[in-house]
C-alpha cells in the first residue's frame, strides 16, 4: 500500500430521469480515517454511497480504489473490492442466528455441511469486535433489539475483508449508550486499517468520531475539512450555503386560546416532556433529525401510539386519543408521513381515497355511501387543492408522489378538523407541488385551523411556521420565532449548545 | 383498437368472463345444432342446470368477502359450516317441528356464529386466515359427523322441502321463458344483491375494501380494522349458513357431509372466486366477476357432461375448472407486469 | 489482508455452535404426546400394545412423509394444496403397474417417486416462474391432477393388486422384528431433510428465503431454483406416500385415494410449529405434529368414541399450537408487525 488512499473518486454524476440527484461529486477516503458525509436532504448522499456500493452506477466520473483505476458495476463487484455499506434498515432474516445471517450465501462449509464451528468462531470474534456477547452468535436475530440487529448488520459487513465500510446514518435509531458502543466499533475499525464513510445528521456527534468531513449540498460536494478546523455551525452554514434566509412570513397569528396543547408529553423510550402550543390560524413546526422521535410525536397526537406522560388539550380540554378514529372524532387531523404505507389505497380511485377517512359524513343515514356527495366532494377537493388529474375515478397509484400527497390530505380536510398534524407533508415531491402544498397549509391556518407541522425538512419548517420547536433527543429544545436563520435551527437540532468549538 | 380491446379483456377481468361465456355458450349450441352432443344444449338445459350454481355462487361470494378484506383472507371452512348449519337445520325443522322461517334464521345465524369464531382468531387474535380456517374446518366437519351418529335427518318436513328446488317458470316473461330452478331466486338472487349493495353501495364495502388494499392505511384514516375484517367472516358464516338450507333442499335431506365430502364445497367457491377477478392479495373484487364466473363454470360444466357422457364427463369438469383457474392466475400476473393490475 | 486486524484474539469458545436442535414447541408437543399415550395406555388396555401401536406408526407415516416435503414448501413461503391429487396420481399409475406388468416393489417405488416429482415439477416451475400465488396455482393443480388420475383410473376402481407392496403394510411382511418398515423408512428419509435442512448451505437457504426473499436473492441465493426445488422434494416423498397408502389399503383401489389428504399434512405441519408465514420451521415438529394427529385418530376410536370426532381435536390442536406460537411471536422485543 503505496500513499495513495483507500477511495478516491471524481466527477461523479448521476441523473434519474429529469433529476439530477448527483452534479459533480468528489471524495478521498483514506485508510484508517473515519470520513464524514454531511449534507441536507436531497444533497445527493444516499446516491452516492448507493453508487459507492454498486447498487447504482454512475453516468460519469472516475473511482480509484487504493490508487487502481476501477468500475463499480454491481453490489457483487463492490463486494469484491472490500466495499461493505450498513443500511438504515438491517436486511437480516429474523428466524435465523446472527451466526447464519453473517454467512447467508456464503457459508463456510467442508464436505458440503456448513461447518459451524469456523462460522462460530469467525462471528465470536466479530461480535467481540463490535461489543456484542459471544452468545449471541447461536441467537436468532429476530429477537434482538434494533440497536444490536444494526451492530448485527456491521459484522455482517465486516465478515468478508471490508476494506471500506459505509454506515448509513448508522446513530439515527440508536440511544446515546448504544452510540457509544457504535463509536467504540468504529474507533477500533479505522486503528485496524479500514477506511470508514461516515453520514450523520447528527453533527454533534461528528466532533467525537470524525477525523475529516465532506459537505454536500445540491448534488455536489463542496469541500472537505479536517474536523479540528469546523464547529457545528460553520458545518451548518456550509450545508445550508448562501441561501438568504426568508424575510418573516406575511401572516398575521390572531390572537385567541391554543386550540391543541401539549404539555410534558412523554411516551416511554421515545420522547419525553414535549411542550408545544398551537393556536386556532397558527403553523407552528417541529423540526427534528431523523431518530430525535419528532415522527413519533405526531403518532401519540394521533393515537396511534398513545402517550404515557403529560397531558394533551383540543380547545381547552384535556383528550386522550387512543386510536386515529378516536383522534378524529376529538376534531384532530393528521397528514401520515409515509405516504404509501400509512396514506394511500394505491389502486384504488381518487375519490374512494378521499372519502375512505369521511365515510360518516358521507353516508345517508350512515350505511350507504351518498356517492353524488363523495363525488363532488372528490371533485372539489380536486380542484382546491389544484391536483391534477383527468378525473376524480383515476387510481392514485397512477399519480405523482405530489399529487398522490394531495389526495391523502384531501381526505383529512373533508370534515375540517380544528386540529391538523402535518407529518412530512412533502416528503417525496417534487418542487412544484412543494409549493403548493406550502400554499395550501397557509390557507387552512389563514382560516382558523390550528396546524402542526412535523418535519425533517429544514427550509420547509422555517418557510411555513409561525413559530418553530426543535426537537432534539425526544424533546423540545429550543424555539424559534418567524424568520429564523436556517443554520441557527440546524445548529440548534444538530447540537451546537452542548459543544462549544 | 384491436390492441385496446386485448387490453380491455386482459385488464377488465367481467370483459374476459363475458367473451369466455359467449366462447362457451355459441361453441356448445353449434356443437349441439351439429348432433355432436348426447343431449341438446338448449335454453331449457341451460337453465336446469343453474341448481349447481346457487351452492357455488354463493359460496363464492363468501369467499368475495373475506378474500377482499386482505392479510390472506381466505376460509376453508365453508363447506364445514353447510355440513354443522344443514345438520341444525335438519333437526330444527325436521325433528323439532320448527317452522320453515325460524329453522332458516337459526341456520343463518348459527353460520354467522362459527363465522364469528374465523373472525375472532383472524381479526382480533393475529392468526393466519388460512391455518384458522383450517383448525375451523376440523372442528366444524367433525362436529356436524357426530351430531346426529354419522346419519342424515331426512324426515317428511326435510323431504318436502325438496319441492322449493324445483323449476319455475319466469313472472312476466312466462313460459315463453325456460323455467328457472326456484332456489335462483329464493336465495342467489337475493344474497348476490345483498353483497353487491353492501360492496358498492355501502359504507361497510367501502370499510372492506380499504382494508383489504391497504389496513394499516385503513386504520390511519380512523377505520375499525378489526371489526371490518371480523364482519367479513361473519357474513361469510351466515352465507354459509343458508347455502346449508338450500343444500337441505337440493338433497331432500340433511346430510352429514353435504359440504365436506369429496373435495368439500370450500375448494371449488375458493376457486370460482379467484376466477372472477377477487385478487389472494386483497382489496379486488366484485359480485359481477363472481357470477359470471360461476355460469362460466356451471355452463361449461353442462356442455362437458353432453360431450363427454358418463364418468369422465365429471372428470373433464375437474380439467376444465384447473385448467381455467391456472391461465387466469397466469393471466393475472402477466395483466400486474404489463398493464399494472386487473379490475 | 483478513478484515480486521483484532485487537483481542476470540476466546477459544467450546460447546454448542448451533441452537438447541430441539425447540420449545416440539418439547411441549413431546409432553402433550407422552401425556396421551400415558392416559390412553391408563383407559384402554388395548392401547399400549403392539398390535395398536404398530398400526399408529404405520398409519402415520404417508401424512409424515409429505409433511417433510411440505414443511420445506411452507418454509419457502409457499403451500402446496396439491398433494392429496399427486398421491391419487401416483398411487392409480403403480397400482395400473403392478396390476399390469407386475412390476416388483423397487420399480413401484421409484415409479412413483417419478411421477410424483414430475407433477412437483408442474407446481414449482408455475409457481417460481410463473409467479402465481401458490395456493392458487396448487388448486388448479389439484383439478388437473385430479382429472389426470381419474383418466387413468378409467370409470372403476382398480381391482386385484397384488401384495407386491406388502413390505410397506400393516401386516407381518411389513415389519421386522416388530418394526414397521414404513416407519424405518420415515426416519431414515427424516434423517436425511433434518441434516440436510439443518447443516448444509442449501438447506439453511430455504430458511433465509422464506425469511426474506429478495434480502436472499441480494446474498447471491438462486431463490427459485430452491423453490422448485421444494415442490419436487414434495411430490417426491408424495409417490413413496403412495406407495405406502397401497400397502395399507385392501387389493383395491378407489378413485377417492389421497383426497383430503392435503389438509391433514398441513395440520400436522403447522402443529409442528412451522410458520404459515414461512422462514421458520422444523423436519422434527412436523413429525411430532403427525404423530399427535394420528394418537389422536387411534385415541379416539379405541375410547370408542365416534372416529370422526378426532377431528374436532385435531382443529383445537392448530389453534392451540398457533396460537402459542402468536403469543411467543409478540413477546418478542421487535417484530416485523406495522399495524
Amino acid at each position: 500500500m503505496a500513499g495513495a488512499p483507500r477511495l478516491a473518486v471524481s466527477g461523479i454524476a448521476k441523473r434519474f430521469g429529469a433529476v439530477r440527484a448527483l452534479r459533480n461529486a468528489d471524495l478521498v477516503v483514506d485508510a484508517g480515517s473515519v470520513h464524514a458525509l454531511v449534507g441536507e436532504n436531497g444533497a445527493g448522499k444516499s446516491t452516492l454511497i448507493k453508487i459507492l456500493s454498486g447498487a447504482e452506477t454512475a453516468d460519469a466520473g472516475t473511482t480509484a480504489f487504493d490508487g487502481q483505476e476501477v468500475t463499480i458495476g454491481s453490489t457483487t463487484a463492490a463486494m469484491a473490492l472490500g466495499v461493505a455499506t450498513v443500511y438504515q434498515e438491517p436486511q437480516l432474516f429474523a428466524d435465523l442466528t446472527v451466526a447464519e445471517n453473517v454467512f447467508t450465501g456464503r457459508e463456510i462449509t467442508r464436505a458440503g455441511r456448513v461447518d459451524w464451528p469456523a462460522q462460530n468462531a469467525r462471528v465470536t470474534e466479530l461480535l467481540d469486535l463490535i461489543g456484542l456477547p459471544a452468545r449471541y452468535a447461536t441467537v436468532a436475530v429476530g429477537t434482538l433489539s434494533i440497536a444490536e440487529q444494526q451492530q448485527v448488520s456491521i459484522a455482517k459487513a465486516l465478515a468478508g475483508d471490508a476494506r471500506l465500510l459505509i454506515l448509513d446514518e448508522p446513530s439515527a435509531i440508536l440511544t446515546d449508550t448504544e452510540i457509544e458502543v457504535l463509536f467504540g466499533v468504529v474507533r477500533r475499525l479505522a486503528a485496524s486499517g479500514v477506511a470508514i464513510v461516515y453520514i450523520s445528521h447528527r453533527l454533534d456527534e461528528l466532533f467525537t468520531i470524525a477525523d475529516v468531513v465532506t459537505v454536500m449540498r445540491d448534488g455536489e460536494t463542496i469541500g472537505t475539512w479536517p474536523i479540528a478546523e469546523l464547529s457545528v455551525r460553520r458545518i451548518a452554514e456550509l450545508m445550508v450555503g448562501g441561501v438568504l434566509d426568508d424575510g418573516p412570513r406575511e401572516h398575521r397569528v390572531p390572537d385567541g386560546p391554543a386550540r391543541l396543547e401539549l404539555r410534558g408529553l412523554g411516551l416511554e423510550g421515545r420522547f419525553h416532556d414535549v411542550d408545544v402550543a398551537v393556536r386556532g390560524g397558527e403553523v407552528v413546526g417541529l423540526y427534528g433529525l431523523v431518530g430525535s422521535g419528532v415522527a413519533e410525536i405526531a403518532a401519540s397526537v394521533y393515537g396511534i401510539t398513545p402517550a404515557t406522560s403529560g397531558t394533551l388539550h383540543v380547545d381547552g380540554a384535556e383528550v386522550r386519543p387512543r386510536s386515529p378514529r378516536h383522534a378524529k372524532a376529538l376534531g384532530i387531523g393528521l397528514l401520515p408521513s409515509d405516504r404509501k404505507q400509512q396514506g394511500m389505497f394505491s389502486f384504488q380511485p381518487i375519490s374512494f381515497n378521499i372519502s375512505a377517512g369521511n365515510l360518516r359524513l358521507l353516508s345517508k343515514a350512515r350505511v350507504f355511501v351518498d356517492r353524488r356527495r363523495e363525488r363532488e366532494v372528490a371533485r372539489r377537493m380536486i380542484e382546491r387543492l389544484s391536483v391534477k388529474t383527468p378525473s376524480e375515478r383515476q387510481p392514485v397509484s397512477a399519480m405523482s408522489g405530489g399529487n398522490a400527497q394531495k389526495v391523502v390530505l384531501a381526505r383529512q380536510l373533508v370534515d375540517r378538523p380544528g386540529v391538523l398534524v402535518l407529518a412530512e407533508p412533502t416528503q417525496g415531491v417534487d418542487v412544484g407541488a412543494k409549493d403548493e402544498i406550502h400554499r395550501i397549509i397557509a390557507e387552512l391556518a389563514d382560516a382558523g385551523t390550528a396546524v402542526l407541522v412535523v418535519t425533517s425538512d429544514l427550509p420547509e419548517a422555517i418557510r411555513i411556521s409561525d413559530r418553530l420547536h426543535v426537537v432534539r433527543d425526544g424533546t423540545t429544545t429550543a424555539e424559534f420565532g418567524p424568520g429564523a436563520s436556517q443554520v441557527d435551527v440546524l445548529a440548534a437540532a444538530a447540537g451546537a449548545v452542548e459543544v462549544a468549538t | 383498437m384491436t390492441a385496446r380491446a386485448l387490453r380491455l379483456v386482459l385488464t377488465q377481468r367481467t370483459a374476459l368472463l363475458v367473451v369466455l361465456l359467449v366462447a362457451v355458450v355459441v361453441t356448445m349450441t353449434t356443437l349441439s345444432g351439429n348432433n355432436y352432443l348426447s343431449a341438446p344444449y338448449s335454453a331449457s338445459y341451460m337453465a336446469s342446470t343453474l341448481i349447481n350454481a346457487v351452492p357455488l355462487a354463493m359460496l363464492a361470494l363468501a369467499e368475495l368477502l373475506v378474500i377482499t378484506s386482505g392479510r390472506g383472507g381466505i376460509d376453508l371452512s365453508v363447506g364445514a359450516i353447510v355440513s354443522l348449519t344443514g345438520m341444525v337445520f335438519g333437526f330444527a325443522y325436521g325433528q323439532w317441528g320448527w317452522p320453515l322461517a325460524p329453522a332458516i334464521l337459526l341456520a343463518l345465524v348459527l353460520g354467522a356464529a362459527c363465522g364469528a369464531l374465523n373472525g375472532f382468531l383472524v381479526a382480533h387474535l393475529g392468526f393466519p386466515a388460512l391455518i384458522a380456517t383450517l383448525a375451523t374446518y376440523y372442528a366444524f366437519r367433525s362436529l356436524a359427523l357426530v351430531v346426529n351418529d354419522q346419519k342424515p335427518i331426512n324426515s317428511q318436513p326435510v323431504q318436502d322441502l325438496y319441492s322449493t328446488a324445483t323449476a319455475v317458470a319466469l313472472p312476466l316473461v312466462g313460459e315463453s321463458f325456460p323455467r328457472v330452478p326456484l332456489g335462483i331466486f329464493t336465495f342467489l338472487v337475493p344474497t348476490a344483491l345483498v353483497v353487491w349493495l353492501v360492496l358498492a353501495r355501502t359504507t361497510a364495502g367501502r370499510r372492506l375494501y380499504a382494508i383489504g388494499t391497504n389496513d394499516v392505511a385503513a386504520r390511519w384514516s380512523g377505520i375499525d380494522v378489526r371489526r371490518t375484517r371480523w364482519s367479513a367472516y361473519v357474513a361469510a358464516g351466515a352465507i354459509s349458513g343458508l347455502v346449508a338450507v338450500v343444500t337441505v333442499a337440493q338433497f331432500a335431506s340433511a346430510r352429514p357431509d353435504s359440504g365436506t365430502s369429496g373435495n368439500g364445497m370450500a375448494l371449488p367457491a375458493i376457486t370460482i372466486a379467484i376466477l372472477g377477478g377477487v385478487a389472494i392479495t386483497g382489496g379486488v373484487g366484485r359480485v359481477a366477476g363472481v357470477v359470471l364466473a360461476t355460469l362460466l363454470i356451471v355452463w361449461l360444466n353442462a356442455g362437458i357432461l353432453l360431450a363427454v357422457p358418463g364418468n369422465s364427463g365429471s372428470q373433464y369438469q375437474l380439467f376444465a375448472l384447473g385448467i381455467v383457474l391456472v391461465v387466469a392466475a397466469l393471466l393475472n400476473a402477466l395483466t400486474q407486469r404489463r398493464y399494472g393490475g386487473t379490475q | 489482508m483478513s478484515a480486521p486486524a483484532l485487537a483481542r484474539p476470540a476466546p477459544a469458545k467450546p460447546g454448542r455452535v448451533l441452537p438447541f436442535p430441539v425447540t420449545g414447541q416440539e418439547v411441549v408437543l413431546l409432553v402433550v404426546i407422552a401425556v396421551l399415550w400415558a392416559a390412553l395406555a391408563v383407559t384402554t388396555p388395548a392401547f399400549a400394545t403392539e398390535g395398536s401401536i404398530v398400526p399408529l406408526l404405520v398409519a402415520m407415516t404417508p401424512i409424515a412423509l409429505i409433511g417433510i416435503g411440505m414443511t420445506v414448501v411452507i418454509v419457502t413461503g409457499g403451500i402446496d394444496v396439491s398433494v392429496g391429487s399427486i398421491v391419487m396420481v401416483c398411487a392409480v399409475v403403480i397400482a395400473k403397474a403392478m396390476v399390469g406388468s407386475g412390476i416388483p416393489l423397487p420399480a413401484a417405488v421409484a415409479l412413483g417417486m417419478a411421477v410424483g416429482a414430475l407433477l412437483g415439477l408442474v407446481n414449482g416451475a408455475l409457481i417460481a416462474y410463473g409467479r402465481v400465488q401458490a395456493i392458487i396455482i396448487t388448486f388448479g393443480t389439484l383439478n388437473l391432477f385430479r382429472f389426470a388420475g381419474l383418466q387413468v383410473f378409467g370409470s372403476a376402481t382398480v381391482e386385484g393388486i397384488p401384495g407386491t407392496l406388502a413390505p410397506f403394510g400393516r401386516g407381518d411382511a411389513g415389519r421386522t422384528l416388530g418394526v414397521p418398515h414404513s416407519f424405518v423408512v420415515l426416519l431414515v428419509v427424516a434423517a436425511i431433510a433434518w441434516y440436510y435442512l439443518r447443516h448444509t448451505p442449501g438447506g439453511r437457504h430455504f430458511f433465509a428465503i422464506g425469511g426474506d426473499a429478495d434480502a436472499a436473492r441480494l446474498a447471491g441465493i438462486s431463490v427459485r431454483a430452491r423453490i422448485v426445488l421444494g415442490y419436487v422434494v414434495t411430490g417426491l416423498l408424495a409417490g413413496v406416500a403412495a406407495c405406502f397408502v397401497i400397502a395399507q389399503g385392501t387389493s383395491s383401489l378407489a378413485a377417492s385415494v389421497g383426497s383430503g389428504l392435503e389438509l391433514s399434512v398441513i395440520a400436522a405441519v403447522v402443529i409442528g410449529g412451522t410458520s404459515i408465514t414461512g422462514g421458520r420451521g422444523s423436519v422434527l415438529g412436523t413429525l411430532l405434529g403427525a404423530l399427535l394427529v394420528q394418537t389422536v385418530r387411534t385415541g379416539v376410536t379405541q375410547l370408542g368414541w365416534p372416529s370422526q370426532l378426532s377431528d374436532l381435536f385435531v382443529g383445537v390442536f392448530i389453534i392451540v399450537a398457533v396460537g402459542a406460537d402468536l403469543l411467543r411471536q409478540r413477546r418478542r422485543p421487535t417484530g416485523k408487525r406495522t399495524t
